[in-house]
């Protein structure tokens, strides 16, 4: 044990991870406690994957094809939106929405009176463990749509999609934490995540098919076109090789600024007095 | 260079706040143009506090106690001057620092609410990377000397406020904190726990040798912790010193308190009478004359005991403050 506890005491990077666990632990054994939450979960993700596929049968009734995506494509990109989706609401959204209540009431003092990287600690203070049922209903709806496709997936692919959705989960971060240091200075920022919220929901379609500004928009304002087509794209042998090199250096800037950003907001906070 | 684990020079908070009249019109205006006002929280105060004080922080709602601490918790970054804690500047929040001193706030929690105590604990050692048997000594320490025994088990939202306190205390110093920023630390508490705290601190203090910067608003935890006080109002200090001197300094009177053989006796042309029961009486003398009106009383009546004392702590803080007015 005490050798254990010297590695602890030497590695940054190590206690960190051990950190990030202890959280996720903690987060879990307080979920535990709700298990009505996984019932709702459970109804919730259904009639998410259900009126996804509803309008998914409207759409492919009147054409084969939508801006060169077949149905079972398709589905699999709905299959990959709703899976990241979950895991925002398990991972990202929680800490984003306890971080801007903090903010609003001065509770993030004991956040900051900590030893430890600041961002990293309210990043990882929360989980909603039941949000998983998303992740899983994403993941069966991505397999479904797989077998539907023609092509077999290759090991290059399936590569390539893990990392390009390791790359959207970076984004998705980077974004609503960058929203939520907004909180710094506005104190109520609940809106501008309800309008993620909207806005994630465009990422149902490739990008692809919406017009020009919007195109723009989705990419680089609110990166979903990058968080879930490109992952898409991937399994669909459609990826083309600069499209995933410029997200990784996309995720990469946004990820500078977003630790920038952090500091730069810590410095205007001023807590809620006493 | 000095040995002192706080030092403060000039440090001054200025915030910037919305202001605006009240009505739709303004609120409508306000959008547009948004009228901040400039408040001075803590305006230039400089003190220094050596190895092992216990300092009272005192001052009305608002006067900048509260603020002072957060800047030397490295919670708030000082508009100008210079605040230096065990050597370190507070704002750069550098891990050395964090790591040996604590900020514990009466009015907030920072324990998980639906899960027991220890678990959270647990939490607090990973991320302050205490080795297991000097977590486990320390915890164990600190929840005898609390009382806090079985607490520690149940999930913190069952506890009452006061054992919660304790508990959140227990959670504050794992990591074995030279320095203890306490704001109002037994607010809200009853008498009992308050007492409980207050012992609490100064056993640590005397254990650890630990530096205390203290808030309270209960008088009766200033004068059982603090040999010295820094009052504060409208961001400034009006006195630091010894708390005996508080009252030396601003107190304009002094109450004597006579009990006399005979209950019928006319006090009046002595002092102002804060009380009379029968036989007892209390009353308040200016300073200056307390010695000349002692002896008339004795001269003059058949006086069974006298005493002088020095005015309630609470009202020579009110004093202080109406003569900063």
């Amino acid at each position: 044990m005490a050798g254990g506890d010297q590695a602890v005491l030497g590695g940054g990077r190590v206690n960190t991870l051990r950190v990030g666990w202890l959280f996720f632990k903690v987060g879990v054994m307080n979920e535990l406690q709700y298990r009505v939450n996984f019932f709702v979960q459970l109804f919730q993700s259904l009639i998410q994957v259900g009126t996804g596929l509803v309008m998914l049968s409207l759409v492919y009734s009147h054409t084969t094809e939508l801006n060169g995506w077949k149905e079972s494509e398709l589905l699999s990109l709905l299959g990959v939106q709703i899976l990241l989706g979950g895991f925002i609401h398990t991972f990202i959204q929680p800490n984003m929405e306890l971080l801007m209540q903090d903010v609003q009431q001065g509770t993030l003092d004991y956040a900051l009176t900590k030893p430890e990287d600041a961002q990293i600690l309210i990043s990882v203070r929360q989980v909603r463990i039941w949000q998983v049922v998303e992740v899983i209903s994403g993941l069966v709806l991505l397999i479904v749509g797989l077998t539907g496709v023609q092509s077999s997936i290759g090991a290059v692919d399936a590569l390539a999609f893990t990392f390009a959705l390791g790359i959207g989960g970076v984004l998705v971060y980077c974004f609503w934490l960058i929203l939520t240091i907004g909180a710094f200075w506005v104190v109520r920022m609940e809106h501008v995540l309800e309008l993620f919220e909207g806005i994630y929901q465009t990422g149902r379609w490739p990008v692809g098919v919406y017009p020009g500004w919007l195109r723009y928009s989705v990419t680089f304002l609110v990166p979903v076109a990058f968080a879930v087509t490109v992952p898409a794209e991937a399994l669909t042998s459609r990826l083309h090789w600069p499209t995933l090199v410029l997200s990784v250096a996309f995720a990469a800037a946004l990820f500078a600024f977003t630790r920038w950003f952090w500091r730069f907001g810590l410095r205007h906070y001023s807590g809620a007095s006493a | 260079m000095s040995e002192s684990v706080v030092h403060v020079s000039e440090l001054t908070k200025v915030f910037k706040v919305p202001e605006r009249e009240p009505g739709l019109r303004a609120a409508a205006k306000a959008l547009i143009r948004r009228q901040t006002r400039e408040v001075h929280a803590v305006e230039a105060i400089s003190f220094d506090i050596e190895p092992g004080e216990v300092v009272g922080f005192l001052g009305p709602n608002g006067a900048g106690k509260t603020t002072t601490l957060k800047m030397l918790a490295g919670l708030l970054y000082p508009t100008s001057g210079e605040a230096r804690v065990l050597g370190h500047v507070p704002s750069r929040r550098e891990k050395d620092y964090l790591r040996r001193m604590t900020m514990v706030m009466g009015n907030r929690n920072q324990l998980q609410w639906d899960i027991p105590a220890l678990d959270s604990f647990e939490l607090n050692r990973a991320i302050y990377r205490l080795r297991r048997d000097d977590y486990l000594a320390m915890r164990d320490e600190l929840v005898e000397l609390l009382d806090v025994g079985d607490l520690v088990r149940k999930p913190v939202r069952n506890l009452s406020l006061g054992e919660r306190m304790k508990v959140e205390i227990v959670g504050s110093l794992l990591h074995r904190p030279m320095v203890l920023f306490l704001d109002e630390p037994t607010i809200g508490l009853d008498v009992t726990m308050q007492k409980r705290i207050r012992t609490f601190v100064a056993e640590y203090n005397e254990r650890h040798g630990a530096t205390v910067l203290l808030t309270s608003h209960y008088m009766a935890d200033v004068e059982a912790l603090c040999k010295r006080v820094i009052v504060i109002h409208h961001g400034q200090i009006l006195f630091d010193g010894a708390l005996s001197h508080l009252a030396n300094e601003f107190a304009a009177y002094k109450t004597i308190g006579v009990l006399l053989e005979d209950g019928n006796v006319e006090l009046d042309g002595y002092g102002e009478v804060i009380s009379r029961d029968g036989d007892r009486a209390i009353l308040r003398i200016p300073k200056a004359e307390t010695s000349r009106v002692a002896a008339r009383l004795l001269s003059e009546h058949q006086v069974l005991d006298l005493t002088i004392e020095e005015p309630p702590i609470e009202d020579v803080i009110e004093m202080v403050f109406a003569q900063s007015r």
